[in-house]
């Protein structure tokens, strides 16, 4: 019966903590202040990991585009049948797709021209091309467009404005939200005529060329013979383009470690000073107890309820805060590290993404450590002689 | 000074004459379609439209009378191992008068920059010898004459063949079985036709698939003849599908994290999945009673394969799970890609691996 959890203790706990009012609420709030900084940073680092992991995924294995003079220039349409003859080569797309600025917003639009009947190079083009209306210039837009859009009083259509001046008039017949916002916020999809319309662009030519790869053994491979097969373009896999994003977020998460660091630091100080030492009332407290008849192991089972009551409440406390605010207040402030690491103007809406290991990470970091700096101290004088403690 | 500017007046002037002339294949006057029917705007073999590639077209008669009009000598070269050709009544048409010419005594430009039809390398006749040298100087290539063209056009029809197999596989046929499920409602008798122009023809003047342009009726006529006219496409999407508690008998892994690689073994009323073809040769080798099917990864498209009409290749740089493995492929073609990219030592059938080739591979 050893074990067993002994109710007076707790009640003991409990009053001991309200007896002490200002110290265990100012305890409290410091601990939740700490556990909420850095959950909120967990919160916002594996929403951005999961959103740019999810348009990573989409991405096809490889991308060809044509380099003239160190610039991206259209690519020959038959590049196409060139790499599609290439063994392992499951498909090759030629897409045809532009930023389009629209000035009186100051944002940039990313039109995206989709064939009706080719194979669509993104599972979420999918339905898109179902709805699409290719038999007229119509247009299924993205949420943050439709906004702006609204704004300037174009509900039903928009007037592109073609490199020669002349005006595109294309309906918008829905709104299409993407599997994550990063990418489908800015995003109008309309059928490859359209899009070359409005960017002036040859029948012959595309933007870029897409390639399906069904092996990833074989992509470098395919890669290499590409390159081969063209010299003057430039190819690029799946793989680059996770590295060159990866070292954005690197670059991005180095601000947040600096702030990881310094609140644990707080935090061990805190901690050390806790454990260096028990005040005298603490002491004869705990020798007062001893007098009375309390073994050592009451005593410090005594503190580890305390310790832990203000600990577990303020991590759970500080768990919740820090969700709050980070999915339904959108983390205002720590948000503005992040905003602007790419070029596209997009809002910043987090997916939301439980992580089990962090949620583990942070109570490690904050609960056990936190009693261990009540209870170590205590254990101390605990076993001291009760008259020594007292006199 | 002054000759700077005359020199650059002539650049000036001979870059926008260049550019003026830019060889295209299409017809620039009214082709000279000689077939009968409504089907004559089209290549009775491949479907292609004549006007598009109007400078590489040529003309035969079959049973003496019937004359067919192709797009290339490609097409030409296909009919010529079907029917019976004349030689005497192929005719061709001039790429600078664009009109028919007897294609015996024409001069042909291959090789030039010119893409090809159907083939990697064009043939463009000329009836006049200086015309043809005159736009070889300009775009390269040889000049030969009809009987060195039309060898060189039977010769490389085997890769041609190939080079367009692949891209019918990868990109025509799903595209034109999208159009044929979107626009096609009514019951089609593909039966009803005998060429694919005749079909095409059906297509575009009943309007059986509602109003296409040339580039959807293309896939679509292309699907319909050449696919769907022999059921539909075979479902070979299937990967070869592992639960979770499957272990490879041989080795003892769970086959479900190598999907890439996974083979089986199915018997009447079992089977065994395996994480490598190794493995499932070595399994092979020791219990072959009573096997109803094997299947196998292919290693370019990762779909199910029948093992034992694959073809394998031994000894190269990619390691499965097990180390060196026998590397499965539907296709000798990519076998032998595969093995020049990969360094295999060996190309092998199903039948043809020994005991002794699979122990190799563990040494």
């Amino acid at each position: 019966m050893k074990n067993k959890i002994n109710l007076y203790i707790i009640e003991y706990a409990i009053n001991s903590l309200l007896s002490q009012k200002y110290k265990t609420f100012f305890v409290t709030s410091v601990l939740t202040a700490l556990v909420f900084l850095l959950s909120s940073l967990f919160f916002i680092t594996n929403s951005i990991k999961y959103e740019l992991n999810s348009t990573l995924e989409a991405l096809p294995e490889i991308t060809v585009q044509k380099i003239k003079a160190g610039r991206h220039y259209d690519i020959d349409i038959s590049v196409v049948d060139e790499i599609l003859e290439i063994t392992g080569v499951e498909s090759a797309i030629a897409r045809v797709w532009g930023y389009y600025y629209f000035e009186n917003a100051g944002v940039n639009f990313s039109i995206i021209g989709l064939d009706e009947y080719e194979e669509q190079y993104k599972n979420s083009f999918v339905k898109v091309a179902k709805e699409l209306d290719f038999s007229k210039p119509s247009m299924i837009v993205g949420v943050g467009v439709k906004k702006i859009m609204d704004k300037n009083y174009y509900k039903e259509y928009f007037n592109f404005i073609k490199p020669n001046g002349t005006l595109k008039k294309v309906d918008i017949t829905g709104v299409f939200s993407g599997d994550t916002e990063l990418e489908s916020n800015d995003v109008i999809v309309m059928s490859n005529e359209s899009v070359r319309e409005i960017f002036d662009m040859d029948k012959s030519k595309a933007t870029d060329i897409v390639v399906r790869v069904a092996n990833h053994n074989e992509i470098s491979t395919i890669a290499s013979k590409i390159k081969l097969l063209y010299p003057d373009s430039r190819v690029v896999t799946k793989d680059d383009l996770k590295i060159s994003y990866q070292n954005i977020f690197d670059y991005k998460s180095g601000i947040f470690l600096a702030l990881f660091v310094i609140s644990l630091f707080t935090f061990f100080i805190i901690i050390y000073d806790k454990a260096s030492g028990l005040s005298s009332e603490q002491k004869r407290e705990i020798g007062i107890l001893k007098a009375i008849g309390w073994r050592v192991d009451d005593v410090l089972r005594e503190k580890f309820y305390e310790g832990f009551i203000v600990s577990f409440f303020s991590y759970m406390l500080g768990i919740i805060v820090a969700l709050a605010f980070v999915y339904i207040l959108k983390a205002p402030l720590l948000q503005n590290i992040f905003t602007g690491y790419s070029q596209l103007k997009t809002s910043f809406n987090l997916p939301f993404v439980l992580d089990v290991q962090t949620l583990a990470l942070i109570f490690f970091l904050s609960v056990p450590i936190y009693i261990a700096a009540i209870i170590i101290p205590s254990w101390r004088s605990a076993t001291l002689e009760a008259d020594e403690v007292i006199r | 000074m002054k000759v700077i500017l005359i020199l650059m007046m002539a650049l000036f002037l001979g870059l926008s004459s260049v550019s003026a002339q830019e060889f295209t294949k299409s017809a620039t006057v009214k082709p000279e379609l000689v077939q009968q029917g409504e089907q004559k705007e089209w290549c009775p073999v491949c479907g292609m439209s004549i006007g598009m590639f109007y400078k590489t077209s040529h003309t035969s008669k079959i049973h003496n009378h019937q004359e067919r009009q192709y797009c290339s000598m490609r097409c030409l070269a296909v009919d010529m191992q079907e029917h019976k050709i004349d030689v005497n009544d192929i005719k061709v048409v001039d790429s600078s008068t664009q009109k028919l010419i007897e294609a015996k005594s024409a001069f042909y430009v291959v090789g030039s920059d010119v893409a090809g039809t159907m083939s990697k390398v064009s043939k463009l006749a000329f009836a006049d010898k200086e015309a043809a040298e005159d736009f070889n100087m300009e775009h390269g290539g040889k000049v030969v004459d009809f009987t060195v063209a039309l060898k060189m056009a039977q010769d490389s029809l085997a890769s041609d063949v190939a080079m367009v197999e692949s891209k019918k596989s990868k990109q025509i046929y799903p595209m034109g079985q999208k159009i044929f499920e979107k626009n096609c409602k009514k019951e089609i008798d593909i039966n009803a036709y005998l060429q694919i122009n005749e079909l095409k023809a059906g297509l575009k003047n009943k309007k059986l698939c509602g109003e296409l342009k040339e580039s959807e009726l293309q896939p679509l006529s292309l699907y319909m003849w050449e696919v769907k006219r022999f059921g539909d496409v075979k479902n070979s999407d299937d990967v070869i599908k592992v639960t979770k508690d499957e272990k490879c008998p041989v080795c003892g892994m769970f086959v479900y994290k190598y999907p890439k690689w996974a083979a089986q073994i199915f018997y009447k009323e079992s089977h065994f999945s395996f994480d490598g073809v190794k493995d499932m040769m070595k399994y092979y080798f020791e219990h072959k009673d009573g096997i109803s099917k094997i299947l196998a990864s292919d290693y370019y498209s990762q779909k199910a394969i029948d093992a034992t009409k694959a073809f394998y290749v031994i000894g190269s740089d990619i390691y499965g799970p097990m180390g060196n493995e026998p590397i499965p492929f539907m296709n000798e073609n990519e076998a032998k890609t595969f093995s020049l990219d990969h360094k295999g030592q060996k190309i092998l059938k199903f039948g043809e691996m020994t005991k002794e080739d699979i122990r190799k591979l563990d040494e």
